[in-house]
């Protein structure tokens, strides 16, 4: 198109092939000014500040700065800072044994439920519907739901448990050091049983009906079926989901904040809520930044092994 | 046994399953809303009664028509929400139609930012936009929040409209270009119409993200009047610590806007999300 462009003979005023050329040119152009808006505001408010972000986690940035902009360079001492805090190595901790404690349950409670509302049941379709709500409601709705249910006296949870026998005295949910984590990780399991449950769902309905048609020809039962068939061909699936799962269950934050705000003592604070501390109420943005952006290199470690994991898997 | 009893039973069966879990997922949604309806001392009651022996609406009155703070606090989330909702639709649709249907260089490069985007941690921007905004004196302002959620929303939406614009046929294009459509006024007259669908996926769910918003709220506003709902409950939970009932009340109804997506809108949005998690 270029080339037809340029090799037109200049001829003398004539609106015809002037109108051409501009037509071509909008054609050229004109695609790119659809991207512009998007691309234009992602710069400014998305790419510029994760940007000065980096820069603030080798700066020191605190509440004076913010006025006067001065942020003198410290090199690695924000790093060094937070990685020698007692209390980030905790987070650390807190947070991987949060994530996987969520990713077992949610996983596994969201593949029998896609494999159960993959049947042709009545009502299926209502069914998966409700429990979708789950999901979409405002994370700090379900926060204050499960800071009620979990109540040590007068919780729901506790009343449950008691009268099928489960436990005889009450369990301190959210307020015993050694148990809050489980109180927060129930919460967050019980949000993220749809996410799993609809994208597996979708997964299953993707696997061709021949295949098990195929496979009770062949007499194999239930079982062998689901290990044999289901199982393998949903190993994409699976990756995927857990994937996004544990990057999205790393990043909870306001679930952790609004039932027991990381306490107590600390036992409940991840990652992300030690930098919201560290940041915004001991106003050290620099030491904040650092955390941030140690998140973030965890994340990218963890997404390259799932792309060649998955990579592999196409492949083979 | 034959066969056909067998298939019953089993059908039977697994309905009996599925109706539990339904029960069993949606118990907390139930909990809540007949927490709100209890006075103070059936709430603490043991054993707890799973219907309330008398309903009691005080619980809505005291915060919805004697105290007018929530209502302030609902009327800034609706701000937000919608504030969220445009600007999203607005960046949203070009981009996605553009990366669908044009002629662009860079499509892959595009697609992957906007999935590398949303593993961004919420902290990692609230950080640097509290910065940002506090210098540029933007801070505590509805403006400032509803720029920042839509640096989530926005890649969101893009990667959700854009299976829909490709869905459409090309003829429909073709036909607008020669009945003298340029780009522009083909997206918008003819593109966007029928895409409808996709749209309106991409509006309540922008719309809900933007009601459903906490961290970048705590960020970026400190003014008590600026708040939006969720920090308004937030609030609450600080401050009347047991009084279980109001904040049962309060969650009930910053709940309301997502049931009633969910009563009208059901299957735009499991679709919408679906997609948008797995691109396409």
């Amino acid at each position: 198109m270029s080339a037809t462009a340029t090799t037109t003979p200049r001829m003398p005023k004539t609106s015809p092939v002037k109108s051409r050329q501009r037509r071509l040119f909008s054609r050229r152009i004109g695609p790119y000014f659809f991207l512009l808006p998007a691309t234009l505001f992602l710069l400014i408010f998305l790419v510029y500040p994760v940007c000065t972000m980096l820069l603030f986690s080798f700066e020191q940035v605190n509440i004076g700065s913010l006025l006067t902009g001065i942020t003198p360079f410290v090199g690695l001492d924000n790093y060094r800072t937070v990685l020698t805090d007692a209390a980030f190595i905790s987070s650390i901790k807190v947070s991987l044994l949060f994530t996987l404690g969520c990713l077992v349950f949610q996983f596994c409670i969201g593949f029998l439920l896609a494999l159960l509302f993959n049947t042709r049941i009545p009502l299926v379709g209502t069914m998966r519907g409700l429990i979708m709500v789950a999901w979409m409601l405002p994370i700090v709705v379900s926060g204050t739901i499960f800071k009620w249910m979990l109540q040590s006296d007068a919780g729901v949870i506790n009343y449950g448990l008691q009268s099928v026998g489960l436990i005889h005295t009450s369990i301190h949910w959210l307020s015993d050091p050694r148990i809050a984590l489980w109180g927060v990780i129930i919460a967050n399991i019980w949000i993220g049983i749809p996410f799993n449950m609809s994208l597996l769902l979708a997964g299953l309905q993707g696997i061709p009906g021949v295949l098990y048609e195929a496979a009770v020809v062949d007499g194999a039962n239930v079982f062998r079926r689901f290990f044999h068939l289901t199982l393998p061909l949903m190993r994409s699936t699976s990756l995927t989901v857990l994937m996004l799962g544990f990057i999205y269950t790393l990043n909870v934050f306001d679930l952790i904040y609004i039932m027991t705000g990381g306490g107590p003592v600390n036992a409940t604070e991840v990652m992300p809520l030690y930098a919201y501390r560290i940041a915004f109420t001991q106003f050290d943005l620099g030491s904040g930044s650092a955390v941030a952006t140690l998140m973030f290199l965890l994340l990218m470690v963890v997404s390259t092994i799932y792309l060649f994991l998955i990579r592999r898997e196409e492949v083979a | 046994m034959n066969y056909a009893t067998r298939k019953g039973w089993q059908t039977t069966l697994l309905t009996i399953v599925g109706l539990f879990c339904t029960a069993t997922m949606i118990f907390p949604l139930y909990w809540v809303i007949i927490s709100s309806l209890k006075n103070t001392t059936e709430l603490f009651r043991s054993p707890p009664t799973f219907i309330p022996l008398q309903v009691d609406w005080s619980s809505y009155i005291t915060n919805f028509v004697q105290n007018q703070d929530i209502l302030h606090y609902m009327f800034n989330s609706l701000q937000i929400a919608l504030g969220t909702m445009i600007l999203s639709l607005l960046l949203a649709a070009p981009i996605a139609y553009g990366l669908a249907r044009l002629p662009v260089r860079g499509k892959n490069i595009f697609l992957l930012a906007f999935l590398i985007v949303q593993m961004f941690p919420s902290i990692m921007l609230a950080l640097p936009l509290f910065v940002m905004f506090s210098r540029i004196g933007l801070i505590n302002s509805l403006l400032a929040v509803i720029l920042a959620v839509t640096t989530r929303t926005l890649p969101f939406a893009a990667l959700i409209l854009r299976p829909f614009f490709l869905s459409l046929p090309r003829e429909l294009e073709e036909a607008a270009f020669i009945d003298g459509c340029n780009l522009w006024s083909a997206f918008y007259r003819i593109i966007l119409p029928l895409s409808r669908p996709g749209v309106v996926t991409v509006a309540v769910l922008t719309f809900l993200m933007g009601w459903s918003d906490f961290l970048f709220p705590l960020a970026l506003i400190s003014d008590d009047t600026k708040r939006p709902l969720t920090l308004g409950l937030y609030k609450f939970i600080s401050e009347y610590g047991t009084r279980w009932n109001d904040l049962m009340a309060v969650s009930v109804v910053a709940a309301i806007p997502i049931i009633l997506a969910f009563i009208f809108a059901q299957k735009y949005i499991t679709a919408g999300l679906v997609a948008g998690a797995v691109k396409e």
